[in-house]
């Protein structure tokens, strides 16, 4: 006979969002979701992913107990005797050699003692996560543009827009609870322009303008659209005047650009360029969402530079339901940039240099803290010889997956600290089991700079620990210098309220609040901050500052061995390399494999019928794939999700950006494809 | 001939925390104290907080009082946490407090062998209205200027929306002017036609007692009777006959709410898509092409008790993976439940699309159940109409040879 029940207030495991959700917990098992209504983000409403979200606790598998490969294969042993090897193996190397991979589902709290750990007993800088992967390019742009890479209004206000433009970004399938935002704007007559080579869901479902570009297309077509509103005088000019810089440059490479070369470029005719342009200007607010398809490119930086051209020339920004908002893929995506467990900064976006490091060992109470930038992910696989991974899976998200095996087996020392078996975890030599999301305590970011509390709704399975636990106790083990004992999790945030000044006014008491509080939030009576922006950009001058951008093709072009654009993205199903979705019951059933989308064309005309087994080729490798045959991708493209390891798409991509982004062109390489007889 | 009595607490301290006489708190406590049930199943605020309200198992009485008051911003889905996160109560006797709707599905879920009625004794809240917490965070700030936390109380009366606050002030505001405004109560709300639960065993409210710290008890079953007479055999409330006077403006409120509901349903059934089959078709097929197969509707109608539901992608027959889903998703549910529904609201509460899945569910009933005579949620004796076959129909149907 039951006697405990309770509803457990907590948030969404996936996304970004940070929808909330009701955990229902009988006799301390989590055996249902129900809706969090009074929360503002979803407001009780959540999509198939949130509504199941509990169910790969419970999967077979969760990694209970540390294993150590010996003689070839892995054997439990205790916390202590793991903790220690790798203690031993980190004391005696040499910081250059190690490289700590982390994780946007790891807590605030767990990325706060991570960067400590690995400053203050590596004395290592070598950090990175998977934003690598998808906003490493937004950093750069939106600093020299805004002077800040977050998301400037808030989740709630996006409605607010009478013009939204969605830059490759699939929201109904990617942030089905922003497109809910877009629903409710639609209702109230706002216009919807998506730009994707894809006719994606979002495109079919809430465009009223769909610019279907030419792949990787995006600076040509926005810098088109910029010239028309130039062109037509639809600028707001005392915006330009009060609160930016560079006009004229802008204006005058415009001017010397050719419309009709711009639309050849893009593949859009240039009407529904213009009226694309026309829209947005004319709208009193604008509101740009972009995410990987404007992201994920080699001239990622670009495009996101040439989004902001548009935002700051129509005076859309500072207000709400306005800005250049990128969508951060991660439960705590935003959190991540913000504790700072990466290659060029500290605790809030403090760059790495010997000013911070001073200032840091001064809250620290430590010496000699790294004061050169370190390595970033990609870099870290190529050069360190030992790697601690945790929550991460490069085996399924890193581009060149052959190269990235190769690179993981020659490894000295491979650590992976995790909740399941990951393809990346099979390859190590130490594994260590975490506890997961609703099983400890931790503060996480969503995309709107919104910081959350989640909770522990029950028990981690087995001796898994909270990430942030383990930490310490390595700490411990390998005398580190500097403060690793805290007694709980609440104790971690008490210190990065310390050391990363927009978190300073944020309590876990005042956390307790329904959607948490949105950072800046300076003091203790300070609401929290809903839009950015609004005085004044976060440059130096204050000022936003126009970037002038020229069309750069992709870095693998396509030729005749490899005549096909192959792009990569997400199913509203799944969620990045499927360790958590592809456990739960619902989400599998619905999309159990991968698959390659064909060009009804194309497919015709290489022999390819729906259903068929295929070959994709790359440089890179070979994968096989079951076709897709459609209208909705373009001639000459094929599109993969890259959810499904087995067939995954990543064994095909390559090519990166150099720096300061690194990103590898996940959107964008070149590959050919054949029936398999 | 009613059977109703106005009743108030014995208990002191139940009459400091209550509202109206602490007569439910009351009751369900004698349930507990007097071993009649094994738990309570009722609502609470959260760690105290109005816009959180939650389901509460309580098995200690002195535990009862947490879920004093009446919170009008919570509408979570008690029929679905009795069904399936207490697997039916099949091995427990629960007391369950629970507005209209809630009884409503419980009595459906009965029918459908999904819930023991005879281990459960229902005691029905009247009920005007919920809003949603979110939005009426929102509507405290925006239409009525107070600091949504500073509130106490909420009470809907007289076609007025009053809040009282923390230092003892009331603010109110016309709510028919208010919800023109876009705030007010959740949408099935405002189209309810049923505000005392006469499907439950008791049935309790503030309409008949003329302003008194008492509560207006029907007594609406064997059971009901049973629990009253213990309850006030065993000292735990007092009890009185109303007058006729205020049996009669008990009426009238019923029948002014009723009056309200039946115009809302006008209007937001017409609402939908215009007179002509093209144009309603055109716009069903444009607001079902925002469905993400989250599935929130089905889990949360009490009618969809389908455990092995033919919609999941397991089955075969709605492609799997594809959004938005064939149309024949959507409408087969709507299909399914249509006969039923109870105008919960749940449903739609939980879309993500903001589809209108309530109002179209709620039309259809209306229309359904004045041609077959069926009133869903009412009576336990009556078997839903498109999935049973009577006796008669059934020998006629033999009869005729197929």
């Amino acid at each position: 006979m039951t006697m405990m029940l309770e509803y457990v207030p907590t948030v969404c495991p996936y996304c970004g969002c940070g929808c909330g959700v009701h955990l229902v917990v009988r006799d301390g098992r989590i055996i249902g979701v129900e809706p969090w209504k009074e929360h503002p983000v979803n407001e009780g409403k959540n999509c198939p992913k949130g509504r199941n979200a509990f169910e790969f606790l419970y999967a077979e598998g969760r990694l209970e107990r540390p294993l150590v490969r010996e003689n070839g294969s892995l054997q439990e042993t205790s916390w202590e005797k793991a903790l220690e090897m790798i203690a031993e193996r980190l004391r005696d190397a040499d910081p250059g050699s190690v490289g700590l991979i982390n994780s946007g589902k790891l807590t605030n709290e767990d990325l706060y003692v991570l960067q400590k750990l690995a400053r203050c007993a590596l004395k290592t800088n070598n950090m990175d996560n998977c934003s690598r992967f998808c906003h490493s390019t937004t950093v750069p742009a939106l600093v020299s543009t805004v002077g800040s890479g977050v998301m400037p209004t808030s989740q709630t206000d996006i409605a607010q827009a009478d013009c939204i433009l969605l830059a490759g970004v699939n929201v109904k399938e990617t942030y089905p609870l922003i497109a809910r935002r877009i629903i409710r704007a639609k209702q109230r007559g706002t216009r919807v322009i998506v730009v994707d080579p894809r006719r994606t869901v979002t495109a079919k479902v809430l465009a009223d303008i769909h610019l279907q570009l030419r792949p990787g297309a995006d600076v040509a077509l926005v810098n088109a659209m910029v010239k028309t509103i130039v062109e037509e005088g639809l600028e707001d000019s005392d915006f330009i005047a009060r609160r930016t810089k560079g006009v004229e440059e802008l204006r005058a490479y415009l001017a010397a650009a050719d419309m009709d070369e711009l639309a050849e470029v893009a593949g859009v005719p240039v009407h529904a360029i213009r009226e694309a342009a026309r829209t947005y200007a004319r709208a009193e607010r604008g509101c740009i969402l972009y995410n990987a398809g404007i992201a994920q490119h080699a001239a990622g930086i670009g495009n996101i530079k040439v989004l902001a051209n548009l935002a700051l020339l129509t005076g859309n920004y500072g207000r709400s339901g306005t800005g250049v908002n990128p969508l951060r893929g991660h439960l705590n995506g935003e959190g991540f940039g913000d504790m700072g467990p990466l290659a060029v900064f500290y605790p809030g976006f403090a760059p790495v240099n010997e000013a911070t490091a001073a200032r840091f060992e001064r809250h620290w109470g430590v010496v000699g803290l790294p004061s050169e930038p370190g390595m970033s992910y990609m870099d870290m696989m190529e050069k360190c010889d030992v790697l601690y991974v945790i929550g991460a899976n490069p085996m399924a998200s890193a581009p060149d997956t052959g190269r990235v095996a190769a690179l993981l087996a020659s490894k000295e020392f491979l650590v992976v600290q995790d909740i399941f078996m990951t393809e990346t975890a099979e390859l190590a030599d130490v594994i260590l089991p975490a506890a997961a999301w609703a099983e400890k305590e931790g503060t996480v970011t969503e995309v709107d700079r919104r910081v959350q509390r989640i909770g522990k709704a029950v028990a981690p399975p087995g001796e898994a620990r909270p990430d942030w636990k383990v930490f310490c106790e390595l700490a411990g083990m390998m005398d580190a210098e500097g403060e690793f004992d805290y007694g709980s999790a609440e104790e971690v945030f008490e210190e990065i309220r310390r050391t990363v000044p927009q978190y300073a006014g944020i309590t876990y008491e005042r956390l307790e609040r329904a959607g948490g509080i949105q950072w800046p939030c300076p003091s203790e009576d300070h609401p929290g901050t809903e839009t950015m922006f609004v005085g004044r950009f976060a440059t130096p001058d204050g000022l936003g500052h126009f970037q002038v951008v020229a069309y750069e093709e992709p870095v693998e072009m396509t030729d005749e061995e490899y005549p096909y654009v192959l792009t990569n993205g997400r199913l509203i199903f799944h969620y990045h390399s499927g360790t958590m979705s592809r456990r739960t019951k619902r989400l599998n059933d619905e999309a159990p494999s991968g698959f390659v989308e064909l060009n009804t064309q194309d497919a015709r005309e290489t022999g390819i019928e729906d259903g068929n087994e295929v070959r994709v080729k790359s440089r890179r490798g070979e994968i096989r794939a079951t076709a897709r045959v459609t209208d909705d991708i373009r001639r000459g493209m094929l599109f993969m999700p890259w959810h499904f390891t087995e067939s995954g798409p990543n064994t095909l991509t390559g090519p990166c950006a150099g720096p300061p982004s690194k990103m590898p062109e996940f959107k964008f390489c070149a590959a050919r494809i054949e029936a398999m007889r | 001939m009613k059977d109703v009595y106005l009743a108030w607490s014995s208990d002191e301290s139940i009459l400091e925390r209550a509202e109206h006489g602490g007569v439910v708190t009351s009751l369900l406590k004698f349930m507990l104290d007097s071993e009649m049930v094994d738990a309570v199943l009722a609502l609470k605020p959260r760690n105290g907080n109005r816009y959180e309200g939650v389901p509460a198992l309580i098995t200690d009485p002195g535990q009862v009082i947490e879920t004093a008051g009446s919170l009008h911003c919570a509408s979570p889905n008690i029929a679905r946490c009795l069904k399936t996160y207490l697997d039916g109560v099949t091995d427990m006797k629960v007391a369950v407090t629970g507005k209209p709707c809630d009884i409503r599905a419980i009595v459906e879920l009965a029918k459908r062998k999904q819930i023991a009625r005879e281990n459960v004794i229902l005691v029905g809240l009247n009920c005007t209205g919920t809003l949603p917490p979110a939005a009426a965070k929102r509507m405290c700030r925006e239409a009525f200027g107070v600091d949504p936390d500073e509130v106490t109380a909420e009470d809907i009366e007289d076609g007025r929306l009053t809040l009282t606050l923390r230092d003892g002030t009331e603010v109110s505001r016309d709510l028919a002017l208010l919800e023109s405004e876009g705030y007010g109560r959740r949408e099935n709300c405002q189209r309810c036609d049923v505000h005392i639960p006469i499907m439950a065993d008791l049935a309790c409210g503030k309409w008949g007692t003329s302003g008194g710290n008492v509560t207006c008890v029907e007594v609406c079953s064997q059971s009901g009777s049973d629990v009253l007479a213990k309850a006030v055999g065993a000292g735990a409330l007092e009890v009185k006959r109303p007058s006729s006077e205020a049996l009669q403006v008990r009426e009238r409120r019923d029948k002014e709410a009723t009056d309200a509901a039946k115009a809302w349903q006008e209007r937001h059934f017409a609402e939908m898509g215009g007179s002509s089959s093209e144009q309603r078709l055109a716009y069903w097929t444009e607001q079902f092409s925002q469905c993400i197969k989250c599935f929130a509707c089905k889990d949360a109608c009490p009618i969809c008790y389908c455990t092995d539901c033919y919609l999941e992608a397991d089955r075969g027959f709605i492609a799997a993976g594809q959004v938005p889903p064939d149309i024949v998703f959507p409408i087969l549910r709507t299909v399914h439940v249509a006969d039923s529904c109870i105008n919960c609201g749940q449903c739609q509460d939980a879309c993500p699309s903001e589809l209108p899945l309530s109002r179209l569910a709620h039309m259809l009933n209306v229309e359904i159940g004045a041609v077959l005579g069926y009133h869903s949620g009412m009576d336990i004796g009556a078997p839903p109409p498109l999935s049973a076959v009577p006796e008669d129909e059934l020998a006629m149907l033999v009869a005729a040879g197929t």
